[in-house]
């Protein structure tokens, strides 16, 4: 609250005063009273008037304050209504009364939405565990009966589950409720999942796999991880050279272990990198269109979506691109604790 | 003997596409097709393995599981659409002994099964596969005739097992590629070729000769 305009706001009491004193002058003056007393009156007037706006001022700025810095606080603001005290003022109730509705009315929207979204994530992962049913029943009859073109269909199929895994997994990344089980894992068996995830499409690709010998046990959610690493090998089928090569290696270094997932692709170009992360970049491979040479649209969901996932799952993500071939490297650590009761 | 196993799927293509996989595994399949009495089914038909589904019309996984357990111990594999960890959870609690997840990879959910039949029925027996007088050791790694051995290296043993195990028919060259990736060896194409000749100097070394066929642009045949 600023002073100026207080004294702006008071501008009518301050006239007023005038008006009265001016008055008050004519009539003492026209009573024969001496201009000295007249002017003496004046004084101890126009002090009291100052002394009366100073102290409503100071008194007023000071509660307002209070108020100010009390929102200011607040993580849901607008739930101010809720915590401020009755004003005793008859304009400032009326404040209070509407800001009391508008708080109303928005939890009311905010509810409203939060139960939309509720229902909607619901149905989404509901319509996803449903299109599973198909997926699986098309890839029993693909297995089953086999035609020339039957390992294309398989490959698409294995496009198709990582897009509905991707959904789900956006759905779920959106909720801070922890749905993952962090327990032992074998770092090897879930590359070998993730490779069986996208055998037909590595295939298709003639994706030469190489796998280091790796002995790494961590403690994570399986699943997760392997839709990590199957995004991961998805944007290496996608962006793959001529004699496209994939080598998947773990090392341990300083108390976390790093598993390194490398291409031989067309790498990512310096003034992307920092940006692949971001929701909905595409850079400048993933821009090239359908009709472009990396042959499909970039959603700019991948990326993201395992970001967030790493950071819910306390893994390191780091992508590392020069020139030629990007390598991407998770690190989970390594719990001290679990090795010291293991001995 | 073949092993029996009941599948408890309630959609009719999986039902019947499982039925045909596992037929042509070496498996007598059966599915049940009244779910409100699946629990006697498995009574009377006594399968040596149970394939269940989570979501399931009039009654679900869970409760037939705990069923099951009341009077028998065969291994129960849970396949569901739904992955969260609480089905996983509690099909861990419920005594169920593997849990897969929908859209299932055939080699995985194959090699599953195997594994927990050979765990819960220990044949003893080593694992022999002949064909016209040479013998597929598949414990040793090694191969025999007529008294002589080779042995064999990983990738060797599986393409071998897998000419076995389709003796007299011909593999082609990516159904093999297939097999070998299904168990963790990624060969490409011109490794298989370079890993057939090499299986070929090893038999000849121990006097079969022209035991792997090559039939053109089709595959090879034992």
């Amino acid at each position: 609250m600023s002073g100026m305009q207080y004294l702006k706001n008071r501008l009518l009491t301050i006239l007023v005063n005038l008006m009265g004193m001016w008055t008050l002058a004519l009539f003492l003056l026209a009573n024969g009273n001496q201009v000295q007393a007249v002017l003496l009156i004046f004084m101890v007037w126009l002090l009291v008037l100052t002394v009366y706006l100073w102290l409503t001022y100071v008194v007023r700025k000071r509660r307002l304050n209070k108020l100010l810095r009390m929102t200011e606080q607040l993580e849901e603001r607008y739930l101010i209504a809720e915590i401020m005290p009755l004003p005793d003022q008859a304009d400032e109730q009326v404040f209070y009364q509407i800001m009391k509705m508008a708080e109303k009315s928005m939890l009311e929207k905010i509810g409203e939405i939060q139960r939309e979204r509720k229902e909607y994530k619901e149905y989404i992962e509901q319509w996803i565990h449903e299109v599973k049913t198909p997926i699986t029943a098309m890839k029993l009859l693909c297995e089953n009966n086999r035609f020339p073109f039957t390992r294309e269909i398989l490959a698409e199929l294995e496009n198709i589950n990582q897009y509905t895994q991707q959904a789900l997994y956006y759905a779920r990344s959106e909720h801070t409720e922890k749905d993952y089980f962090v327990r032992e894992t074998d770092l090897c068996e879930v590359v070998h999942g993730a490779i069986a995830d996208n055998k037909y499409l590595l295939r298709q690709s003639n994706m030469q796999i190489r796998i280091d010998e790796m002995e790494s046990r961590v403690y994570t959610d399986e699943k997760w991880v392997r839709f990590i690493l199957n995004q991961i090998i998805s944007n290496a089928v996608k962006y793959r050279a001529e004699q496209p090569v994939l080598h998947f290696s773990a090392v341990t270094a300083n108390n976390r272990i790093l598993l390194s997932v490398s291409d031989n692709g067309p790498g990512i170009p310096p003034g992307d990198l920092p940006r692949i992360f971001e929701k909905g970049f595409t850079g400048q491979n993933g821009r090239s269109g359908r009709s472009g040479k990396w042959g499909k649209d970039a959603t700019g969901i991948g990326l993201y979506l395992c970001k967030r996932l790493c950071d819910k799952l306390g893994i390191g993500l780091a992508v590392y691109s020069e020139d030629k071939g990007t390598t991407v490297e998770l690190s989970f650590q390594m719990n001290d604790f679990v090795i010291g009761v293991q001995g | 003997m073949k092993k029996k196993i009941l599948i408890v799927e309630d959609d009719m293509t999986i039902q019947t596409q499982l039925q045909t996989l596992l037929a042509g595994n070496g498996y007598e399949a059966l599915a049940v097709t009244d779910f409100s009495r699946t629990v006697s089914q498995v009574r009377d038909f006594a399968p040596h393995l149970v394939i269940l589904d989570i979501r399931l019309p009039e009654s679900n996984g869970f409760e037939i599981c705990s069923q099951i357990r009341t009077f028998s111990e065969i291994p129960i594999v849970f396949v569901t659409s739904s992955n969260t960890d609480m089905d996983e959870l509690s099909s861990i609690m419920l005594g169920g002994d593997a849990f897969i997840t929908k859209p299932y990879n055939t080699a995985i959910l194959l090699a599953k099964i195997a594994a927990l039949l050979k765990r819960a029925y220990p044949s003893g027996q080593t694992e022999v596969f002949t064909w016209k007088k040479a013998a597929l050791h598949l414990e040793s790694s090694t191969i025999e005739y007529n008294g002589q051995k080779a042995e064999l290296t990983k990738n060797e043993l599986k393409i071998l097992y897998y000419l076995f195990r389709n003796a007299g028919k011909i593999c082609p060259r990516n159904d093999i590629v297939d097999f070998l990736w299904d168990n963790q060896l990624y060969v490409d194409d011109n490794a298989l070729s370079v890993n057939i000749t090499r299986i070929r100097d090893k038999l000849a070394a121990i006097g079969l000769t022209d035991f792997i066929r090559t039939k053109h642009r089709q595959g090879y045949l034992l």
